[in-house]
């Protein structure tokens, strides 16, 4: 493979660069697909049945640590693909663990959430409104886990094979899952849980 | 160590808790359903054009304008999904 | 659920048959295999191959397989209603009959027949040596086998989807289709629905960064175009249905409330989100269709395509207003005037840039040197006939009207009129004009022309009678209807049609056999005298695609290179990197088939279970470092030598 050393290592390769454009074709369709997910949750919104609604059910101390630690998470793994860049390998894992660390955080405090509504009596079967909240913060949440066992097998790739073109481009195209992920919440987190803590 | 939190990096951060802390005025303040969704939006779009920009590099390959298109074709396809779908199914009702 | 309901279907006479040739042909299969000893050649050069020419193979022959199931179907829908109080076909079956027909035809034939055809040909147009993500590509086409398998699997264990192919609640529901059919339709869309997104990552990656040197955007071939639209709209529009499956089956299996009539459900947003990613499906089918249309008359009629410009403009119109059309599916569903008449302007609009690529495909045949193969007699027949499946469409398009026209007959001919006439037309004429690029030789011309004419003709007497029909009230999905209705004789007229149709079919499947055994081999590789890169290289097409890289500087480079007298494959030879085949694409999507399989029964354990050595497989992959291999000069030298008797 030819290398192009004037790039940074993750774009250094033709098959390299190929693969992140892949990836960014498939955040255009992840877009979509969560988009499809708010509009079943802004149609269902108001139908709640005998069930409560999000006004009732929602907290806002949790959710602000959820946005600060997946906020947080998204700027250190940004430092760590700077520290990839300029071949600090020591660095970049270290960012990349408490990247991964702070989603454990996250997912912690997401599950505690869902274990409170259930207990509440508000499950995913309770109503249209409960149904539609729960797939899409359950589907941010799957997303979630899934890249943290994704970014957990990058890490192990880096620590043995070091950084070389394909390690960094893994990692590099991870972060911007990773990214993608915390832009999903952002509107997660002014549509669903302030504007419902609105009315 | 100063060369592991580069400038851009740290500003958008920064910036980046500063638009979550604004939004949080929709509930803090009293005002109109109008101006709330308004400033939800303008922060998220906010938010989510540092992270395209700064933190993804979406301008920093060859590709950029390819990019751009896709995830603005993306945005156009899920905005219409979604008014459209309350436009048919609430909206537009009887 | 018990053994018994699990194995009910197996009581029909017909079903019972249909399982036991099943499970024969399965046996033969392997015994063949076996006794051969071709289970080496067959997993290493078929299950675990990633070239994009052995996958497109692999999806056309399952599109033809499902073309046979999918039009069996339509001959006993045809039978049950030839005449009137007809006891072939008792309500249940006939809905499961329609059902099938409508998910087999649509996702299980036109979409892989297309898709099968994009693989092979894209790759050799843009003069590239596969696509992007071969591997992926390889997953892409055994997900859709998988989800392929298994909604084959549900006529007789299960039972089949009943709901339509549409599958409406609160009618889909469990309330009122208690049994696994529609757990199948959830699952199995799902799977293949995948692997079709991933084929929309693949072709645009593809067509955006492998192109020749030379060849801009602006000088592809038309086909690529309209392939590099298509895979748009699917990365677009799957999503959506993603989506509206999960939540199927979070209904249908996890007892939410999406769907449902009380607890503030809503059956309609189903519906809706369907057609959401229902309407751009119908793009994705057709402009293939006029992808190859736009090669083929430009080819056959010795001529340029007229209108270039025009043509890459209304498919990217058509591209953004398929997004924007899709309620015009439940005009009749209850909401308001502003609705309706937002969604019948814009589906009027779509008719517009169709329209234009009708004027361009004749305005290129204008002052041609017509040639007749049977390639060019789809086109031809293709033009008058779509735009009467197109006309009828815009008088579907105005709400108002469609009150009347809504889910008759007429609405079923007006989409077989789009559908046969503009994919099935398009990927026979496409699979007729590609065959002897991938196998060297041709396909018989008379029995191609024979089948033709049978299909056109048998096509009109089968589906004219329908858009009568459909104004005189008759209504779609009846399994039957009383003399007094007098929809007797045009239904028996086109019971008949469907007889010569069917006669059509079978003669191009003979063609495949006879040309096999009689046609001459090593055809030239340029056997059309044709204008795109694809006819530059040799038939069959070797594993590499092209020995040397063709810089491009125009469009249409072969076709001018030939009058100019230069050979574009010349060049210095270097050695090729090729990927290696892996059987990891198989084996992982015959877990997610294992998976699906136990979900539709909600067997959640194994499950489970199927779905851990899915990651198993993912995790495999990720520490995968093969890198692939070379293939040196030398030996690129000599499968070109061996190959040149060809040209």
């Amino acid at each position: 493979m030819k290398i192009d050393s004037s790039l940074p290592l993750e774009y250094s390769t033709e098959e390299n660069r190929l693969k992140i454009f892949g990836f960014w074709v498939f955040l255009g369709a992840e877009i979509v697909l969560f988009a499809t997910l708010f509009t079943v949750y802004f149609t269902l919104q108001t139908r709640t049945g005998s069930g409560p609604n999000g006004a009732e059910i929602f907290e806002l101390t949790p959710v602000l640590w959820e946005t600060f630690l997946l906020l947080t998470s998204s700027f250190t793994i940004g430092l760590g693909v700077h520290a990839m860049r300029i071949g600090n390998k020591k660095a970049m894992m270290a960012f990349f663990i408490i990247t991964l660390l702070l989603g454990l955080g996250f997912l912690g405090i997401e599950i505690d959430e869902f274990v409170t509504y259930v207990e509440e009596g508000a499950t995913i079967q309770t109503s249209a409104f409960l149904s539609a909240l729960m797939t899409l913060l359950g589907t941010h949440g799957l997303h979630v886990t899934f890249g943290f066992f994704w970014g957990v097998a990058i890490l192990i790739q880096v620590a043995s094979r070091g950084l070389n073109p394909q390690t960094a481009n893994k990692a590099f195209i991870f972060s911007l899952y990773w990214h993608f992920l915390d832009v999903v919440w952002i509107f997660i987190f002014s549509f669903v849980y302030l504007k419902g803590l609105i009315s | 160590m100063k060369e592991l939190f580069p400038k851009q990096h740290v500003m958008g951060f920064g910036f980046s808790l500063l638009l979550t802390v604004v939004a949080l005025a929709v509930i803090k303040f009293d005002m109109s359903f109008n101006m709330a969704f308004a400033v939800l939006l303008v922060t998220a779009l906010a938010q989510a054009t540092v992270q395209l920009v700064l933190f993804m590099h979406i301008g920093e390959s060859e590709d950029k304008k390819t990019l751009y298109t896709t995830i603005l074709y993306s945005v156009f396809v899920g905005v219409v999904t979604i008014i459209g779908t309350l436009f048919a199914m609430i909206w537009g009702y009887n | 659920m018990s053994m018994e309901e699990v194995f009910h279907p197996m009581q029909e006479p017909m079903i019972l048959a249909a399982a036991i040739s099943i499970v024969v042909g399965a046996v033969v299969i392997v015994a063949g295999l076996t006794y051969f000893k071709k289970w080496g050649y067959f997993y290493k050069n078929w299950l675990s191959t990633v070239d994009h020419k052995k996958i497109g193979i692999m999806y056309i022959a399952t599109a033809l397989l499902m073309l046979f199931r999918g039009g069996i179907d339509a001959l006993l829908m045809r039978a049950q209603t030839a005449v009137p109080d007809n006891g072939l076909l008792d309500a249940q079956h006939y809905n499961e009959i329609f059902t099938t027909h409508g998910l087999l035809m649509i996702l299980f034939m036109a979409m892989p027949f297309v898709i099968g055809l994009m693989n092979i040909v894209i790759p050799l147009q843009i003069g590239a040596r596969d696509v992007a993500f071969p591997r992926l590509n390889a997953v892409s086409f055994w997900l859709f086998a998988a989800g392929c398998g298994l909604l084959n699997l549900s006529f007789i264990i299960g039972g089949s989807p009943d709901a339509g192919w549409t599958a409406y609640f609160p009618l889909a529901g469990t309330e009122f289709s208690p049994s696994v059919g529609n757990n199948y339709y959830s699952l199995a869309l799902q799977l293949s629905g995948i692997g079709t997104l991933m084929t929309g990552v693949n072709f645009i990656a593809t067509i955006i960064k492998m192109r020749a040197p030379g060849m801009t955007l602006m000088k592809m071939p038309m086909f690529t175009w309209s392939i590099l639209i298509t895979n748009v709209i699917i990365v677009f529009a799957f999503p959506v249905l993603t989506v509206a499956l999960a939540l199927m089956m979070l209904d249908r299996q996890f007892g939410t409330q999406f769907f449902a009539m009380q607890n503030g459900g809503m059956d309609m947003l189903w519906a809706n989100l369907f057609w959401v990613w229902g309407h751009p499906e119908v793009y994705i089918v057709i402009l293939p269709a006029f992808g190859i249309f736009s090669e083929i008359i430009a080819t056959f009629a010795r001529k340029n395509l007229y209108g270039y410009k025009s043509m890459v403009m209304s498919m990217v119109v058509i591209s953004l207003l398929s997004f924007l059309v899709w309620a015009h599916h439940f005009y009749t569903m209850g909401h308001g005037v502003m609705v309706n008449s937002v969604f019948s302007i814009t589906t009027m609009a779509i008719a517009v840039p169709t329209g234009v690529k009708i004027f361009n495909w004749l305005l290129t045949m204008r002052h041609g040197k017509i040639q007749f193969t049977t390639p060019m007699l789809y086109a031809l027949g293709f033009i008058p006939i779509f735009t009467i499946g197109g006309v009828t469409g815009v008088m579907l398009a105005m709400a108002s009207a469609d009150y009347q026209y809504h889910n008759t007959m007429f609405l079923v001919a007006h989409f077989h009129y789009v559908l046969i006439p503009g994919t099935v037309f398009g990927v026979l004429a496409g699979y007729h004009y590609w065959w002897p690029k991938m196998f060297g030789f041709r396909l018989n011309e008379k029995l191609g022309k024979a089948a033709f004419w049978f299909i056109a003709i048998c096509f009109n007497v089968t589906f004219f009678p329908l858009f009568i029909l459909g104004l005189d009230g008759y209504a779609r999905r009846m399994y039957t209807y009383s003399e007094s209705t007098g929809y007797g004789p045009l239904n028996m007229l086109s019971f008949i049609g469907g007889i010569g149709l069917a006669v059509g079919f079978a003669l191009i499947v003979y063609n495949i056999y006879y040309s096999w055994k009689h046609m001459p081999r090593n055809e030239k590789a340029d056997v059309w005298d044709g204008r795109t890169l694809e006819w530059a290289t040799h038939s069959p097409v070797p594993e590499y695609n092209f020995a040397v890289v063709p810089t491009v500087t125009r469009l249409d480079e072969f076709w001018f290179a030939k009058k100019e007298g230069r050979d574009i494959t010349a060049g210095k030879i270097e050695k090729i990197h090729m990927p290696n085949n892996t059987g990891t694409p198989f084996w992982m999507s015959g877990f997610f088939f294992l998976a699906a399989f136990f979900a539709v029964f909600n067997l959640w354990i194994p499950a489970i279970i199927s779905m851990i050595g899915v990651f198993g497989f993912m995790i495999h992959r990720s520490f995968e470092k093969d890198h692939g291999r070379y293939i040196s000069v030398e030996e690129v030298m000599a499968t070109e030598k061996s190959l040149r008797g060809d040209k």
